[in-house]
């Protein structure tokens, strides 16, 4: 069989100070002409760092050692010019964040246009044609009226579109993807996988696509490769791999999967009122001040129109939607971090809008929340100790010395060791930061917890642990949780109830079981529909 | 259009600023003590004289009332005559500006390629010898102050060695250039360093920014990056320190102008306020202050061409 591409005992490692820091040990892998090969692995496991050593595009302190063969030729042996020619024209590459990956001051006609120039030396009347094919090809609407966009212009979906039209541009026979929807929302990404697969069927481009998302890879790659701690764990075909996996690791990866979690939902569960959000708006107006006086644009966005939701007591109640629904307005406005523009929140009979002085200081200490990224909620400087005390003595539950017990007793409660309690959050990993957060915000016994995307920022492996200790913690702690996610497999599993949001409106509520496997509403259902999971993913491959 | 309509949205906002500055230029001459037309008669005039002298200049009326003759006069270009000079203050500046212009502009056409050359080189040496030796001269020129530096020049290049006339702004284009170099390299001298480390730190940060990973992944040659994208989206932030230094200048080349005796504003500026010349400190101030909003409306628009995102 002749590879593509040949990666032979890839290592690399980074200068760090006077440390070598080892990112790569021992990698090896072949990608066919025309197959997708996955690589798969958690935060840190070397996944990107791989893809890039074979361009030549880490930073100058790394150091690669390796071979990489690209169709016979030796590409860790050519020098800087002959690689770049080899880049964009052989093998291409495309991006987790497609704002950041676009020039800001540059056109997206010129962004595909350019490599043009430089490989195929066409003039600018021929690279205009060519590029407005490209911008076809990935299907960007009306190309001749987009070409002078600039990147703020278009949508995060867009954008991507424009990465993988100015990568394919010189028509390379290897794409390298690292992450590439893993920044956009779930119907975006499966029109993007939708157009690299595609592309791999009709230009038969091959590629290596990197992702954290096991079902993602099950969707699009034929082959994975399982990568943990720098190093390969595991490879083989999709299914064999998922299906029978050799290596514990990916065992633990596959059953950290959410779709293959146990579910928590009680369906059932009957409780009063806790909390009743009745036709809730919230509008943000632009202030231009004295701009917007003198003739400036004001602009108004309504964040939320018209939200009546009910919240029971002791229920997990679950709202889902894309960027922009709405969802964290809602936990927003809930703990008033902002004024509701009309409408009401009641909590346990009292309206919150109007509550004033103590009153609002005990309603802050029985709702609390939680956010997704657990380092930027957390104060570097506070040891975990202070920073689960904290709240309890500054709400007067308790002096500092019976409070900082207290927080000893919290920290075996989110299942933290003992001797971590005088680390700082730098000094702690993401699923352990999140665990003091949970326990800062048990502190309080709150009645209510709102959960704003609080496994987002975590690998899998840790999400299927932070959702089974929130579970265990609503029994014993008596609580009512709002979950507020992107992830629909994760909601499905974890909500009683849920309510489907899109740009700032109410689309659907109700039951979980019942929204997901009788959605009312078309949006509902292209959601699900869209949102990759790893077994169905495997059985549309096995149908096919 | 989108920039179009940005810049006329920009030129709206400035009515305000404009009336802004009228008013305290005017009460400047008002708040500030000494007596104008005691000043303008002499210390023998009688009371009468003065009183009549007052009603013929208008200042018996209300505030309200002067202040708004003061904006007529202002938009019909008429500044008020100078006290020492007896001629318009109008006249005056036209006669002084042109030196000043001539002396920023030269500062600028030392500055800028000094600027965007040194802090090229250091930042693609970023953290080897000679990005050091740029900075050692940096921070050298930022520390030593402009005045000190201008008269060590004079006595140096132009009294020691004769190379630079020491005084005077000379006549003819040619002339001028080589009178002002001094004036002018000592002012670029204290510029450079503030602009080639903002520039410098600019720079760096682009070349580490994803979009240049992305280019190179499309093999695109490292010059062009640097040149198209890292050179273009570095020079805004330097842009806008820009700004602020030249409008700085205006009011600030007169230590170098009265230093080389370079017959400027700032030197006119000087000597009204020593010679207590009311209506030409006015007129200046009024100068400096439009000049200030006049840079910073340039800035503003370049930006807007430069960078889509300003203008939506």
């Amino acid at each position: 069989m002749n590879d593509l591409l040949t990666v032979e005992n890839l290592n690399v490692d980074f200068l760090s100070g006077l440390m070598r820091v080892e990112a790569v040990r021992n990698v090896s892998f072949t990608v066919a002409p025309s197959e997708i090969l996955g690589i798969v692995g958690e935060s840190g496991s070397g996944k990107s760092v791989s893809c890039r050593a074979v361009l030549g595009l880490l930073p100058g302190h790394a150091r690669v050692n390796g071979r990489i063969i690209y169709d016979g030729k030796d590409l860790g042996a050519m020098s800087a010019n002959e690689l770049s020619l080899t880049r964009g024209r052989d093998i291409s590459m495309i991006f987790q964040n497609p704002s950041s990956h676009l020039d800001p001051l540059m056109t997206i006609g010129d962004h595909v246009a350019e490599p043009l120039h430089y490989h195929f030396g066409l003039d600018k009347k021929n690279a205009r044609i060519k590029a407005l094919e490209l911008l076809d090809v990935v299907k960007i609407q009306n190309p001749e009226q987009r070409y002078t966009a600039y990147p703020h212009e278009l949508s995060g979906g867009m954008k991507q579109r424009v990465l993988i039209a100015s990568a394919l541009a010189c028509q390379p026979r290897m794409l390298l993807a690292d992450e590439p929807t893993t920044a956009l929302d779930v119907t975006v990404q499966a029109s993007i996988l939708e157009l690299l697969k595609s592309l791999n069927r009709d230009h038969g481009l091959s590629m290596i696509f990197v992702s954290h998302d096991l079902g993602v890879i099950a969707e699009i790659c034929d082959r994975v490769v399982v990568m943990r701690g720098g190093e390969i764990v595991e490879q083989g075909s999709v299914n064999q791999v998922v299906g029978n996996p050799q290596h514990e690791y990916t065992r633990l990866l596959i059953g950290s999967q959410p779709g293959r979690l146990d579910s928590y939902n009680q369906p059932s569960h009957e409780g009063h009122a806790l909390l009743e959000i009745e036709q809730l708006s919230v509008r943000f107006n632009d202030k231009g001040g004295l701009g917007t006086l003198l003739g400036g644009r004001s602009r108004a966005v309504n964040a939320l129109d018209n939200i009546n939701i009910n919240i029971r007591s002791g229920e997990t109640f679950g709202i889902v939607g894309e960027s922009g629904s709405g969802k964290s307005t809602i936990a927003r406005a809930v703990v008033r971090l902002i004024e509701a523009t009309s409408g009401a929140i009641v909590f346990q009979g009292k309206l919150v809008g109007d509550l004033k002085g103590l009153d609002l200081v005990e309603y802050r200490r029985q709702v609390q929340m939680i956010f997704q990224n657990p380092y930027d909620s957390l104060n570097p400087r506070a040891s975990v100790r202070q920073t689960i005390a904290e709240p309890i003595w500054r709400h007067g539950l308790a002096t500092q010395q019976d409070a900082n017990e207290r927080a000893i007793e919290l920290m075996a409660m989110v299942e933290l060791s003992e001797n971590l309690a005088n680390r700082r959050p730098r000094q702690l990993s993401g699923g352990q930061c999140q665990r003091v957060a949970i326990a800062r915000a048990l502190a309080l016994s709150p009645r209510l917890l709102i959960a704003d995307e609080v496994t987002s920022a975590l690998d899998v492996t840790i999400q299927a642990q932070v959702l089974k200790l929130l579970a265990r913690l609503k029994d014993s702690q008596d609580l009512t949780i709002i979950y507020i996610s992107h992830d629909l497999a994760v909601v499905r599993k974890f909500c009683d109830r849920v309510a489907v949001l899109r740009h700032g409106k109410l689309i659907e509520t109700g039951l979980t079981d019942k929204v997901f496997d009788q959605p009312a509403n078309d949006y509902t259902r292209t959601l699900i529909d869209a949102a990759p999971e790893l077994d169905s993913a495997l059985l549309n491959a096995a149908a096919l | 259009m989108q920039q179009l309509a940005y810049i006329g949205r920009r030129l709206i906002q400035l009515i305000p600023v404009l009336i802004g500055i009228s008013i305290i230029s005017f009460l400047l001459v008002k708040l500030s003590p000494g007596d104008p037309i005691r000043l303008l008669l002499g210390p023998r005039a009688t009371d009468d004289a003065v009183a009549a002298v007052r009603i013929t200049y208008g200042l018996d009326e209300p505030l309200l009332k002067q202040y708004f003759i003061y904006l007529g006069n202002l938009l019909a270009g008429d500044l008020g005559r100078s006290l020492r000079y007896r001629i318009p203050v109008s006249d005056l500046i036209v006669q002084f500006l042109p030196r000043t212009l001539f002396l920023i502009a030269y500062v600028m056409s030392l500055t800028l390629p000094l600027t965007i050359g040194l802090a090229i080189v250091a930042a693609r040496h970023q953290g080897r010898w000679l990005d050091q030796v740029i900075r050692i001269f940096s921070i050298l020129g930022m520390t030593i102050p402009v005045f000190w530096l201008a008269v060590l020049m004079a006595r140096y290049f132009g009294a020691e060695l004769g190379w630079f006339p020491v005084s005077g702004w000379g006549s003819g284009f040619m002339s001028h250039l080589h009178h002002l170099f001094l004036p002018a390299l000592s002012t670029s001298l204290w510029l450079i360093p503030l602009l080639v480390r903002n520039l410098r730190g600019a720079l760096i940060e682009q070349m580490e920014s994803d979009y240049v990973v992305a280019s190179r992944a499309k093999g695109l040659p490292e010059s062009y990056i640097f040149r198209r994208h890292i050179l273009r989206n570095s020079l805004l932030p330097t842009l806008h320190l820009l700004g602020v230094m030249i409008a700085f200048l205006v009011g600030g080349s007169v230590i170098v102008e009265i230093v080389y005796a370079v017959p400027g504003l700032g030197a006119l500026m000087v000597g009204s306020v020593i010679g207590r010349d009311f209506y030409v400190v006015q007129g200046l101030t009024l100068v400096y202050a439009i000049g200030t909003v006049l840079v910073t409306l340039t800035v503003d628009m370049l930006t807007a061409v430069i960078d889509p995102r300003t203008s939506a």
